[in-house]
């Protein structure tokens, strides 16, 4: 009993994702106000109709809504994005109001992966989510949900997706191994063949379902974030599933899902100052003739659009994602990166990340797309200031750059001589008069240039022909052998790695195995295993927020596999309990707490946060911002809350490097709490030694 | 966009629906009504924004140009723009009406950016009232409905209050009564909602005893159901189950004021005199609650056993308090009674079923629970000397006994039992446990050395549970819908008329709720008015005797112990003006309750920040809150045993005695 959508301002509804009880409860409702004898109109056009009231009061106040609940617990959570408002429904009870939350950002963040800084836009957003041709919408809504439907099984049973940190395979030695694979055969082969197109690999990493067995950035790569890497996991879940249920998936659902069209990635804007350059950027979309010469071409767009989705899906070709990119000269959200997803086999999967060469123009736009955001913002703030006293001076600049940029477009695309027609009006309205143009009249004019910035970066990173020609990617032989020359190397490790990913550490395993540097650390040492180790711990999660990696013991609960824990009530009653924890524990961080302890029923749980430099000593807390209730969800898939975190704690700690850590631990409630503090301190410490750090 | 209320279809329909169905030819009234909550910095942590819209029917919405301002009954505060009243009212109660469409449920919180709201929707009236973000939303819901409880006490129906009354008066009423809610002292009161009770800790017990007992004298008169004492405002002790003495407070705290303001001007208050009534209305489960309390009401009985005593009743008699009783009443003709009877009866069977209904059967087995320090429950709490337990116990036995015997007993057999097992209900739950229970059975037969008896009540009770919706079913067709008294037939719950009787002397205050004969009925007034008088003046002299506590003497800690059943509050939080320090507490606080309200296997827990750390604990019947000051040794926000934070459970435990809060 769920339903989550999109709707514009004038209550369209640009993507809905329910399933079938909410929407017979939703028909049923809709029929009971209709004549006998009409067939029902489309579901959207329903969820239109009964939503419009909300929708349209949404505009109307000056505070918006963030949540409704009623009497028989039925939660709403609305938010607004730009001209977007999402609305997340749950009548079942399943999901809490901070779960709603967390899947109207993680669908936010999807529709950034697919649709790049096209989303900057909110018209062009709008026609992109939903495409006229309603065939192409069916497909592009059924992948989006399938994606969510994908997040949500993560979210509900991989303790990973829980935390929102990567969690990677506990075997240094192939790990190294395989990295080593990764770096010295296969990115040079890839790199250094004639048949890469332009491309250039970027990052790979092997998969083993949800656990990350190697990850190689070449020396070029900026640095990967946790977010997209998360993103990335759930699109490649999504491609290739594993069924939680069974170890063996069939072929049939392993192709099921390839092939729907391009996707791009997007990741969260690096400064408060480009953030806001979205925001008002969208703000003011809509109103100016612009479009009328944006139309035609946008038509024509989603055409080729569309001859791409009807031509047989050419399983070698690569989705459009959109990463973010760190540079010397700052971060540069949302740039162009083809992504290559191998299936090695049923649950092992390769990943290549490879820079596109148009990927420079992206950059580019990126950045008249601040200048034009900072230019209207001081514009916006009228003259006289000192911002307007120095816009003119910038002005210049960018005036000689984007002259400069539109003449290396070319004239002979479309979409440039708009943007041509565009800069030309601004600059008549701008210099015309030495300078003086430089007023609120501006404006509109200001946000022409954006959307038809905007405009360019679809038309080269979206609808182009980049992705469906096949002479513009990876060669499908290049990608066959990359895979066999991956397969070759796991072959022996294969089984053994599909077990492992169920059971990576356990309560019974020997935690301190992996640290000797001997090779025969089995001989020589035989280490206690947590249990022994914490006599009456129960269950434990560590977080290493700064790199994004998790470590917790495996706690699947399904039909087949049984844990330590046993299966049945108790170790699902374990498992909720855990994922309770989880959910209380960043309630009380966003309140400000970052040390929680609790004596809940037969357990006793602790979370602690806490900050280290790099070389491990403990650094003072801080208080941490309190945050309203309807702020981001604490996490790192969809907002990075603990990039800004560590932000927020960096400026008391100039040119320290400051490491986050988590610690949840669930103990017997037996347990003396001095003893489950003990605990939890040579926990912390054995687990985060430098020495031992696992995770590379 | 002017207004949902013409761009909404679905609300409309709605409210022409109900209108439909509700009235037929009279005047036609969709009501709804707004408050909202700010927040505001300085001298008060909240300030309540609240009110009523009060709009005509279908066809004259959509003539009017401006259809929700005819609908306002009540903003609060009064002095916002029409215009903002108009876009709050239209837009909250558009919203509340299409999600309750959409869920087929009202709404119950309705949450924007910077303010919440509780929302009620009850035939055609829309309430909200919005605060700030920290409170937490079951809080606000359940001051929402305080204040329409409140309204209903003291005017019956809306919907008749609104036919009968004008909207001006009407909202004087609501101003009235969010001053009252508003007035607490502290932010903590809206979090933990409590009956403001007299300081105990420098209160000799003996006083409450004695305003115990002379509550206990009061009921003796048939026509008084129960009552309370309050001094400056504050319950001494009292009968009624919190809800309710809360609800009675708000008269008294009105008559309070008034005669503070009289005496400062004049010194002689010459305010019709210490005696004053007003007409209330209670909810039958209310009625049923104080009818099935255990109280000697022999007299009661008694004016109608002349008809049909079963003999049982005069062994069980044999009690203390029966003696005096039986002796001082029979001054009532029985012909005054009878009519009443019959008038009543129909409530009571009606209300004795919803016992098994989960709601009310909850509040009669939480309400007599009487804790270790309790203040206001002497009656069972005069639980210093064992012997008034025993009483207690015994009374209620037999006035369960009574009860049933004339009022029901000749319907059904099996309604001795039904009440009998509710006072074994009432009894257990109240004294902690079945052994308490076995001690009221050997006292009750050691009276009267029946144990055959014990036996049958025993399987009568058994018996019941089973056939309780039966019985109820036969009494409602037995006795018609109560018209008379009914002010709406289509509420969800017909009040029932009473009188609030007070008598002052002083700063104190006697409060009796009574039937409405009582106060026509002399010889009763005179005789309640004698029994209490002097008592009433002696109590007066000692209570103001006592010295006011020094505030301020609050130690190098906060703790805040809540009484969930007693809705009572201690604690050291002021709330006074520049109350910043307490702040992290109070936001603990409300963080740790919603917790506890949502998760009922958490016992207890600690949350720190770098500054703060705050524990809490509960049981079944108390939350307690506790944080220590200073000295907070800076930890590292690792796990650390050494971290004072740690010991706080244990400081808790230590400090909290001396408030008489024992966390053992």
């Amino acid at each position: 009993m769920k339903c989550l959508l999109i709707a514009s301002e004038s209550a369209e509804v640009l993507f809905h994702w329910s399933d079938l009880e909410y929407r017979q409860n939703i028909q049923e409702k809709y029929g009971a106000s209709q004549e006998e004898g009409e067939g029902l109109p489309a579901f959207e056009d329903i969820l239109s109709t009964l939503f419009a009231p909300i929708i349209i009061s949404c505009s109307t106040l000056e505070d918006s809504y963030t949540s409704f609940t009623t009497e028989n617990n039925h939660i709403y959570v609305l938010h607004q994005f730009d001209e977007c408002l999402y609305i997340a429904v749950n009548g079942d009870g399943k999901e809490k109001e901070d779960d709603l939350r967390r899947n109207i950002y993680v669908l936010k963040k999807m529709i950034e992966v697919m649709f790049g800084m096209v989303t900057l836009s909110g018209n062009l957003l709008r026609k992109e989510l939903r495409p006229q041709d309603t065939e192409q919408r069916a497909r592009l809504w059924k992948y989006l949900q399938s994606l969510l439907e994908t997040y949500s099984l993560l979210r509900e049973n991989d303790q990973s997706f829980l935390v929102e940190a990567v969690e990677r395979l506990i075997h240094p030695q192939l790990c190294e191994l395989c990295i080593e694979f990764l770096e010295r055969r296969l990115v040079q082969q890839l790199n250094s063949s004639a048949e890469r197109a332009g491309e250039e690999v970027l990052h790979a990493f092997v998969l083993v379902h949800t656990k990350l067995l190697a990850f190689y950035s070449s020396r070029s790569a900026s640095v990967l974030t946790t977010s997209d890497l998360l993103a990335l996991i759930v699109m490649a879940q999504n491609m290739y599933p594993s069924n939680l249920d069974l170890d063996d998936t069939s072929p049939e659902d392993v192709e099921s899902t390839s092939g729907s069209g391009p996707e791009s990635f997007y990741t969260p804007e690096p400064s408060p100052s480009s953030r806001g350059s979205s925001g008002s950027e969208k703000a003011g979309q809509g109103e100016f003739p612009v479009f009328e010469f944006v139309d035609p071409e946008v038509q024509m767009a989603e055409d080729s659009l569309h001859t791409l989705e009807i031509s047989p899906p050419d399983p070698s070709s690569p989705r459009r994602v959109f990463l973010e990119v760190s540079q010397k000269d700052g971060l540069y959200p949302m740039m162009p990166h083809s992504m290559y997803c191998l299936s090695l086999w049923p649950g092992i999967t390769l990943v290549l990340l490879t820079k596109i060469p148009t990927s420079a123009v992206a950059m580019s736009v990126y950045k008249y797309l601040e200048d034009f955001d900072k230019l209207e913002k001081r514009l916006h703030e009228g003259h006289g200031g000192p911002a307007s006293a120095r816009s003119p001076l910038n002005i210049y600049d960018i005036r000689t750059k984007m002259d400069k940029f539109i003449k290396a477009l070319g004239p002979s695309e479309l979409q440039s001589a708009y943007l041509q027609n565009v800069w030309t009006e601004f600059k008549n309205r701008a210099f015309s008069k030495g300078g003086s143009g430089f007023n609120k009249e501006l404006i509109p004019c200001c946000k022409n240039m954006k959307t038809q910035l905007c405009g360019i970066y679809r038309r080269y990173f979206l609808t182009g022909s980049v992705s469906t020609d096949p002479t513009q990617h990876l060669s499908a032989g290049l990608q066959e052998r990359a895979q066999a020359m991956v397969q070759e190397k796991l072959m022996d490790w294969k089984d053994f790695l599909l077990v492992k990913s169920k059971r990576n550490i356990t309560m019974v395993s020997y935690p301190f195995f992996h640290n000797i540097p001997s090779p025969y650390k089995d001989e020589v040492r035989a280490d206690l295993t947590y249990l022994e180790d914490f006599p009456g711990l129960v269950h434990f999660i560590c977080v290493d927020r700064s790199t994004g990696q998790m470590i917790a013991p495996s706690l699947s609960i399904t039909e087949r596999t049984t844990s330590e824990l046993g299966k049945g009530p108790v170790a699902n009653y374990i498992k909720n309990k855990v994922w309770a924890l989880v959910r209380t524990t960043r309630r009380y961080l966003q309140k400000g707490y970052s040390t929680v302890t609790l004596r809940d029923g037969d357990f006793y749980f602790c979370y602690f946060l806490w900050f280290e430099n790099e070389s491990g000593y403990k650094l003072q807390p801080l208080d941490i911002p309190v945050q309203p209730d309807d702020s981001p969800p604490v996490g790192m898939l969809a907002y990075d809350y603990y990039k800004r975190l560590l932000r927020y704690y960096s400026k008391n700690h100039k040119g320290e490097t400051v490491k986050c850590y988590e610690l949840l631990t669930v103990h017997l409630g037996v347990i003396p709490t001095e003893i489950i503090l003990q605990h939890c301190r040579q926990l912390a410490s054995k687990l985060w030694e430098p020495s031992r750090n696992l995770l590379l | 966009m002017t207004s949902t209320a013409c761009d909404c279809p679905a609300f409309l329909k709605c409210d022409a629906q109900s209108l439909r169905s509700v009235e037929g030819s009279t005047p036609r009234i969709l009501s709804k009504c707004i408050f909202s909550l700010e927040e505001e910095t300085h001298d008060r942590p909240l300030r309540i924004t609240y009110g009523w819209a009060h709009a005509a029917g279908l066809k004259e919405v959509r003539g009017e140009g401006d259809p929700t301002r005819n609908g306002i009954c009540y903003f609060y505060p009064e002095e916002t723009p029409l215009d903002k009243q108009d876009l709050l009212c239209g837009q909250l109660a558009g919203v509340g009406r299409c999600v309750s469409e959409l869920s087929s449920s009202s709404v119950q919180t309705l949450r924007l950016r910077r303010c919440k709201f509780a929302i009620r929707m009850k035939e055609d009236f829309f309430w909200a009232l919005g605060c700030s973000m920290e409170v937490p939303s079951d809080s606000v819901c359940e001051l929402l409905d305080h204040l329409i409880n409140l309204f209903c006490f003291y005017n019956g129906s809306v919907r008749q209050s609104y036919q009968l009354n004008s909207k001006e008066s009407l909202a004087a009423e609501w101003a009235r009564y969010l001053f009252h809610v508003l007035s607490g002292p502290s932010e903590l009161h809206y979090i933990l909602r409590s009956l403001r009770t007299i300081d105990l800790t420098n209160v000799d017990p003996l006083l409450l005893l004695k305003a115990a007992l002379i509550l206990q004298a009061c009921q003796r008169c048939p026509l008084v159901l129960a009552g309370c004492v309050l001094f400056r405002g504050r319950a001494v002790s009292t009968q009624m189950p919190p809800q309710l003495t809360m609800k009675v407070m708000v008269h008294e705290s009105k008559t309070y004021t008034k005669t503070q303001r009289l005496s400062e001007a004049s010194p002689p208050s010459s305010d019709g005199g210490p005696v004053s009534s007003t007409a209330v209305f209670l909810t039958p489960s209310e009625l049923q609650y104080l009818q099935a309390a255990p109280v000697d009401k022999t007299s009661r009985s008694h004016s109608t056993q002349e008809k049909d005593a079963p003999p049982k009743k005069t062994r069980l008699s044999r009690t203390l308090s029966d003696t005096p009783s039986s002796e001082s009443e029979p001054s009532h003709p029985v012909s005054r009674q009878s009519p009443q009877k019959l008038s009543f009866s129909p409530h009571l069977s009606g209300s004795e079923d919803s016992v098994f209904s989960p709601v009310p059967s909850q509040s009669t087995a939480d309400s007599p629970n009487p804790s270790p320090v309790s203040p206001v429950r002497p009656f069972s709490n005069g639980g210093n000397s064992h012997e008034t337990v025993e009483k207690t116990l015994d009374e209620s036995h037999y006035h369960s006994f009574h009860s049933s015997g004339d009022e029901v007993s000749q319907i059904h057999n099996e309604a001795d039992g039904s009440v009998f097992e509710e006072n074994l209900y009432l009894n257990g739950g109240g004294l902690g446990g079945d052994a308490t229970c076995e001690t009221s059975f050997e006292v009750r037969g050691a009276d009267c050395g029946n144990d055959l008896l014990r036996d049958d009540q025993m399987a009568a009770g058994e018996v019941e549970v089973s056939c309780s919706k039966v019985r109820g079913h036969k009494a409602e067709t037995k006795w018609p819908p109560p018209v008379s008294c009914a002010v709406d037939s289509l509420e969800e719950s017909p009040l029932i008329p009473m009188m609030l009787y007070m008598h002052r002397v002083n700063s104190l205050v006697l409060a009796l709720l009574v039937e409405p004969r009582f106060m026509s009925d002399t010889a009763s007034m005179e005789e309640v008015n004698h029994s209490s008088l002097a008592s009433l003046n002696g109590l007066e002299a000692h209570l103001r005797a006592i010295s006011p506590a020094a505030p301020g003497a609050a130690g190098p800690y906060l703790f805040a112990h809540y009484d969930s059943i007693q809705s009572t509050l201690t604690t050291n939080v002021s709330g006074r003006p520049g109350g910043a320090p307490e702040h992290p507490f109070v936001r603990a606080t409300s963080l740790l309750h919603s917790h506890f309200f949502d998760t009922e296997t958490l016992q207890e827990a600690i949350i720190r920040s770098a500054g703060t750390a705050v524990y809490g604990t509960r049981t079944v019947a108390h939350e307690t809150y506790f944080q220590q000051h200073g000295g907070s040794v800076r930890n590292s926000g690792i796990p650390n045993q050494q971290d004072s934070a740690f010991s706080l459970p244990s400081k808790a435990r230590h400090r909290l005695l001396k408030h008489r809060v024992n966390l053992l």
